[in-house]
């Protein structure tokens, strides 16, 4: 990976661009990543196989868990007992998928999946950092990351919520999941009426993200995230490897 | 340069095949609390760096579960890893966090999960 | 154990210490500093949960290439056993204070942490990187 801009070994940084093109940060990431790689650290190959790993991740396998979950009520014991297990039956293995044989570091192996019922809808944050199950999810959105979310959400739940679409009457009650350890979440929201019959892909496309967060709810006919406003990187990363 | 004299092995040899947090399973011993106890969370000193929100502190919360055995954060976070505790899954009711919390919503509700140390019988 | 009352006030003061480019009086006499300022300044500054804040818009962000190989970095140091993860948020949440906290982007503060581990366990000189920083700076005149 550690290639001189001119040999960018994916094509993704333009030949020789102008000094100030080139932010503080992006020298720091090279001459750190490159100091690594020299000093044994980690081998480039590492570094090639991690990034192709994080590549294979979205929210899919999760939002197929709770599809497996709505039609299946023993699949559905299952995930919400033992989710590491459950989560074999949607291909990822918390332990071996990843180029370790332990896991991925910051997510550790011990996924907790939250049942909705018709009267309580959990929603999860982490107050401290960002902890977010990227192996079964993928990488967690910037505004799940911002101070103000961590902030606000363990203490103003409905409010937040509110400011995703979310309006909860006063009788289903909020429990707001505050993942701080080494458990990650993933919330199973309620099947939506109007989905009798589906199939587990039509039912799996409705569970976005934002669902198995907790900040929206499922509905037919509704297949991704609510629209935002997508702050543009300068050197976006390209998953054309 | 190799001056570092840091074990680079340990964790990866005690957790292939079994993932973390499972590698510590049966380590901390007997636990102290069991599922539906109600306990309050001890205001420690947190001199440096902790994972027990300060929100938490001096309030009551319920059991829920007992989620895994591992190093405390407290410890872990300078790579000491010989004294494994029990982590609980915890229940706040959001009115005992926050004082101006609507008493419309009396039943919302925050889980968060906390080593054994921090836990006292309310 | 202080009360629940101290606590609510202490999430009051912590807002109030929230960096400011412009603050006036630095390295205080240790006879200004009560239990209260003591507790709000070493809070650890990671530890957000319920502080006051306003509504902000909610916006998804595109992934720059130096954020993605920095997050890659950082799981490869860990694979191979230079630290753990508690360790890289223990450094890169609480360690580098409150103004890169708040001030710097989320990976910023997760690359700074990956330089400074090198360092700190010495697997490079300081001297090393700053000569590897300009070296790279180089490439790009």
């Amino acid at each position: 990976m550690a290639k001189k801009p001119t040999e960018g070994e994916h094509g993704h940084r333009p030949p020789a661009p102008m000094v100030d093109e080139v932010s503080d940060f992006e020298v720091l990431e090279m001459a750190v990543r490159e100091l690594a790689i020299e000093k044994g650290l980690f081998s480039a190959e590492d570094h090639r196989r991690w990034t192709e790993y994080m590549d294979t991740l979205g929210p899919l396998p999760a939002a197929r868990l709770v599809a497996k979950a709505w039609l299946d009520p023993a699949y559905k014991k299952l995930a919400v007992t033992d989710g590491v297990k459950a989560s074999l039956q949607v291909g990822i293995d918390w332990v071996n998928s990843m180029p370790t044989n332990f896991g991925t570091p910051s997510d550790y192996c011990n996924l907790r999946v939250l049942e909705d019922t018709p009267k309580l809808k959990h929603v999860v944050v982490c107050t401290l950092c960002s902890c977010y199950p990227r192996p079964i999810l993928g990488q967690s959105p910037e505004w799940y990351r911002t101070p103000n979310y961590r902030r606000r959400l363990v203490r103003w739940p409905r409010q937040v919520l509110a400011e995703f679409g979310l309006q909860l009457p006063p009788d289903v009650d909020v429990r707001v999941e505050d993942s701080n350890q080494k458990s990650r979440f993933i919330v199973l929201p309620m099947r939506p009426a109007g989905t009798e019959g589906w199939t587990e892909d039509q039912l799996a496309e409705i569970v976005t993200r934002d669902c198995l967060i907790g900040v929206a709810v499922p509905k037919p006919g509704v297949t991704a995230n609510a629209k935002r406003p997508v702050h543009p990187a300068v050197h976006p990363v390209h998953h054309d490897h | 340069m190799s001056k570092s004299h840091h074990d680079r092995t340990h964790h990866v040899k005690k957790a292939t095949g079994k993932g973390d947090p499972q590698c510590f399973k049966g380590e901390a011993g007997p636990p102290k609390f069991k599922v539906g106890d109600h306990v309050r969370i001890k205001d420690l000193p947190d001199l440096f760096y902790t994972r027990c929100q300060v929100y938490t502190r001096g309030a009551p919360c319920t059991v829920a579960a007992l989620v895994y055995e591992s190093p405390a954060a407290e410890d872990e976070a300078w790579d000491n890893t010989d004294k494994p505790e029990w982590f609980y899954s915890l229940i706040f009711r959001q009115k005992d966090l926050w004082p101006d919390y609507p008493e419309a919503y009396a039943n919302d509700t925050v889980e968060t999960e906390l080593s054994e140390r921090w836990l006292e019988k309310a | 154990m202080s009360s629940r009352n101290k606590l609510m006030k202490h999430f009051q003061l912590v807002g109030q210490l929230q960096p400011a480019l412009h603050a006036p009086q630095h390295a205080p006499y240790p006879d200004t500093i009560d239990h209260a300022h003591y507790r709000a300044y070493l809070r650890s500054s990671h530890d957000v949960g319920g502080e006051p804040d306003v509504p902000i818009t909610w916006e998804e962000k595109e992934e720059e290439q130096w954020e993605h190989n920095t997050f890659v970095t950082c799981e490869c140091l860990a694979w191979r056993g230079v630290w753990n993860a508690e360790e890289r948020r223990r450094r890169q949440n609480v360690d580098l204070g409150q103004t890169i906290y708040l001030g710097l982007p989320y990976y910023g503060r997760w690359l700074l942490t990956a330089a400074r581990i090198l360092v700190d366990k010495q697997y490079i000189t300081l001297t090393e990187l700053n000569n590897k920083i300009d070296e790279v700076r180089k490439r790009y005149e």
